[in-house]
């Protein structure tokens, strides 16, 4: 029985060998079609990488942890209290190797007010702290004008540019913030302009005022209590884990889930999760609509291929081959074409992506600069990035290519009656 | 009756019941093969003669299993060959039948040594075996030396030793063989005719020749004639002598 198949492969590959003109000229279209696929993919994976890194460091962090109803209340009487804020930190450190983990700081975020002597605009305020913040904080790198916070700044404050333009504010004027303290009150607090950033996502450019932790809870009276705490990871790939063995250890000392909710980015920004996953989804579509019609090709070959050979197989049947290893070797045929040939595809499309354009693609001739994508922001110089779970989706497509497009080829062939193939009748 | 040393018991080798074959229907319906019911029994060498279109062709696709009967019925060693399911019958003509087409059908991405061994390939005979019986048949024929050259690079009468040498390696129970000699000079079609008589004395193979060939026709010991699918006439004789009916003009 194996060594049916054997001869049966044999024929395959030789057939296959015997057409190469034919072979190549259908594999090139489906090469193309999958290296197309892979290197759009590694672009869109380059850029949900950065997409990711930017709206993490923004603040939220790869895990974010807040008191479960400050998750829908946003007010500082659901934060978290300066017990359970080391204790959280103390778990980070415990879950998190030294190469894994980056930061992890706590935040004061509270919404409220930002008046100039001309206007009045609401702001999210955020206590920052910058020591811990400094190098990972995306609004460090984004400051136009003046300078980012320092470890020593008390009353200084970064600002959006739009902030900065509604308010008609420049470096070095006041500002007043006013939000709801921890009695509940309405607190005021008098800043300086020291830093203007510009992200390129409108709202938080708009929106955004940032100023010293130590001060953020001394002007709302929180003590060493904070609202969340960012943990920011070396890369995304075992955030999942992470947040898991946080919440274990937290668990374990009785601070979570009643006190602190422990959430990996994606549940935390579900825009953006959900933005990037309506992404993928889209570009998928339409080069599997791409993939589709290169299909419908390598069909068209192959069943010319059988139709061209039907003497051949009629002969196969007549010296005993049945109907199951006829159409075996059509598949064979079909499978060793589609199978090089999405071998090769990603080959292709690996070798543009992290050799052709390894020093990333610039797309910025489509935006005019930076891009912003549900909140978050990215330079428009995009590294391609091949991911495992793209590798996997490309592979299975090739196998179910293969597949599909020869069935119906195989089915053909396994019709052919011997004595009418061979036109031997007299 | 003797047993084929292959066969499963005294059946005979092939055995037809009024058995038909018709192609189209209406005004349009051609009756290859009428109502022809003969018995072969194992190791007969039998030569079909006939003209052009006398049904030789599709008579021995019937019996081979190649094509379904439109009435009758069609045994081989016993078997009810249009009663098989498909795989059945393939296995049969694995198993049991060796085939010489008219028009070579060899395998083109095979070379002449894979094309010979096809069948013992399927079957499952180890390498050595295969080589070893292919060499010595090839020699036999005049095929030494042409081993690994694709059909596309050997004369038409190589190819067709292939084609015989493909059909009776392994000693199969029976040969259908479809103008073996076609394409083939005397010397040639003398040794395959040689191999062929060996096979069928000391082996018991069973023959069935289509032919048109005179020299076949006279090693043969049974000449059946069809005329317009009709056995017009079936008769024993003695090796080397061809009798006069057998060449004679269709009367119309």
């Amino acid at each position: 029985m194996m060594e049916r198949w054997v001869v049966v492969a044999r024929i395959a590959v030789r057939n296959v060998r015997r057409q190469l003109r034919r072979s190549v000229l259908t594999s090139s279209a489906m090469v193309l079609g999958i290296a197309l696929l892979m290197f759009v993919r590694a672009l869109e994976g380059g850029a949900h990488l950065m997409y990711v890194d930017t709206a993490t460091r923004m603040g939220t962090g790869h895990i974010a942890m807040e008191h479960p109803d400050y998750i829908g209340s946003q007010d500082v009487e659901d934060r978290i209290a300066g017990a359970d804020l080391d204790r959280a930190v103390q778990a980070v450190r415990a879950s998190a190797g030294p190469d894994e983990l980056v930061a992890v700081f706590p935040r004061v975020n509270v919404g409220g007010l930002a008046q100039s002597a001309s206007s009045s605009i609401p702001v999210r305020i955020g206590g920052v702290d910058p020591t811990l913040e400094r190098d990972v904080s995306f609004f460090a790198d984004k400051v136009v004008e003046g300078r980012y916070l320092e470890p020593d700044d008390r009353l200084e404050a970064i600002i959006g540019a739009g902030v900065a333009e509604r308010l008609r504010l420049e470096l070095g004027s006041r500002l007043v913030l006013m939000a709801a303290g921890s009695g509940g009150e309405l607190e005021s607090q008098l800043v300086l302009v020291t830093g203007i950033f510009r992200t390129g996502v409108p709202e938080v450019d708009r929106g955004v005022v940032q100023l010293p932790l130590a001060t953020a809870r001394e002007w709302l009276e929180l003590g060493d209590d904070a609202t969340s705490v960012s943990v920011i990871l070396s890369a995304d790939r075992r955030t999942e884990a992470i947040a898991s063995a946080i919440r274990q250890r937290l668990d374990q000392a009785g601070v979570a889930p009643e006190g602190l909710a422990v959430r990996p980015w994606w549940e935390a920004m579900p825009d953006l999760h959900a933005g990037l996953r309506a992404d993928a989804v889209q570009t998928y579509i339409m080069l599997l609509i791409l993939l589709a019609i290169v299909a419908l090709a390598v069909v068209n070959s192959i069943l010319m291929a059988v139709l061209n050979r039907t003497r051949e197989f009629g002969v196969l049947r007549a010296l005993g081959l049945n109907r199951r290893s006829v159409g075996g070797m059509v598949m064979a045929e079909g499978l060793i074409l589609t199978l090089a040939s999405g071998l090769a595809g990603m080959l292709l499309g690996l070798a543009i992506s992290v050799g052709l354009f390894r020093d990333g693609v610039d797309i910025s001739f489509l935006f005019g600069g930076d891009v912003a994508f549900a909140g978050a922001v990215v330079d428009p110089v995009i590294p391609p990035a091949i991911l495992a779970s793209d590798v996997i989706a490309i592979i299975s497509i090739v196998v179910a290519m293969g597949i599909l497009a020869t069935l119906y080829p195989a089915w053909q062939a396994t019709r052919i009656e011997p004595a009418e193939a061979m036109k031997t009748d007299e | 009756m003797t047993p084929h040393p292959n066969g499963d018991g005294p059946h005979p080798a092939v055995d037809t019941h009024e058995l038909w074959k018709i192609f189209g229907e209406g005004s349009t319906a051609v009756h290859a093969v009428q109502n022809v019911s003969i018995a072969i029994e194992p190791g007969e060498f039998v030569a079909l003669c006939g003209p052009s279109g006398s049904g030789k062709t599709t008579l021995v696709n019937l019996i081979g299993g190649l094509t379904d009967p439109t009435r009758g019925t069609v045994r081989v060693d016993g078997r009810d060959v249009g009663a098989m399911s498909e795989r059945a019958r393939a296995q049969l003509r694995l198993e049991r039948i060796g085939f010489v087409f008219q028009a070579y059908n060899l395998l083109p991405v095979l070379s002449a040594l894979e094309n010979a061994e096809f069948p013992l390939m399927l079957r499952g005979a180890g390498r050595e075996e295969r080589r070893r019986e292919v060499s010595k048949l090839f020699e036999h024929i005049g095929l030494g030396g042409l081993e690994d050259r694709r059909p596309g690079a050997l004369s038409g009468g190589q190819q067709q030793r292939v084609a015989v040498a493909r059909a009776v390696l392994g000693a199969p129970a029976l040969v259908l063989a479809d103008e073996p000699t076609a394409n083939l000079d005397t010397q040639a079609s003398d040794n395959l005719l040689e191999v062929m008589e060996v096979l069928n004395r000391e082996r018991g193979v069973t023959f069935i020749f289509c032919t048109h060939d005179p020299r076949v026709m006279r090693r043969a010991r049974r000449i059946i004639r069809l005329v317009d699918g009709h056995v017009e006439r079936d008769a024993e004789k003695e090796p080397g002598t061809l009798p006069d009916w057998v060449l004679e003009p269709v009367d119309t």
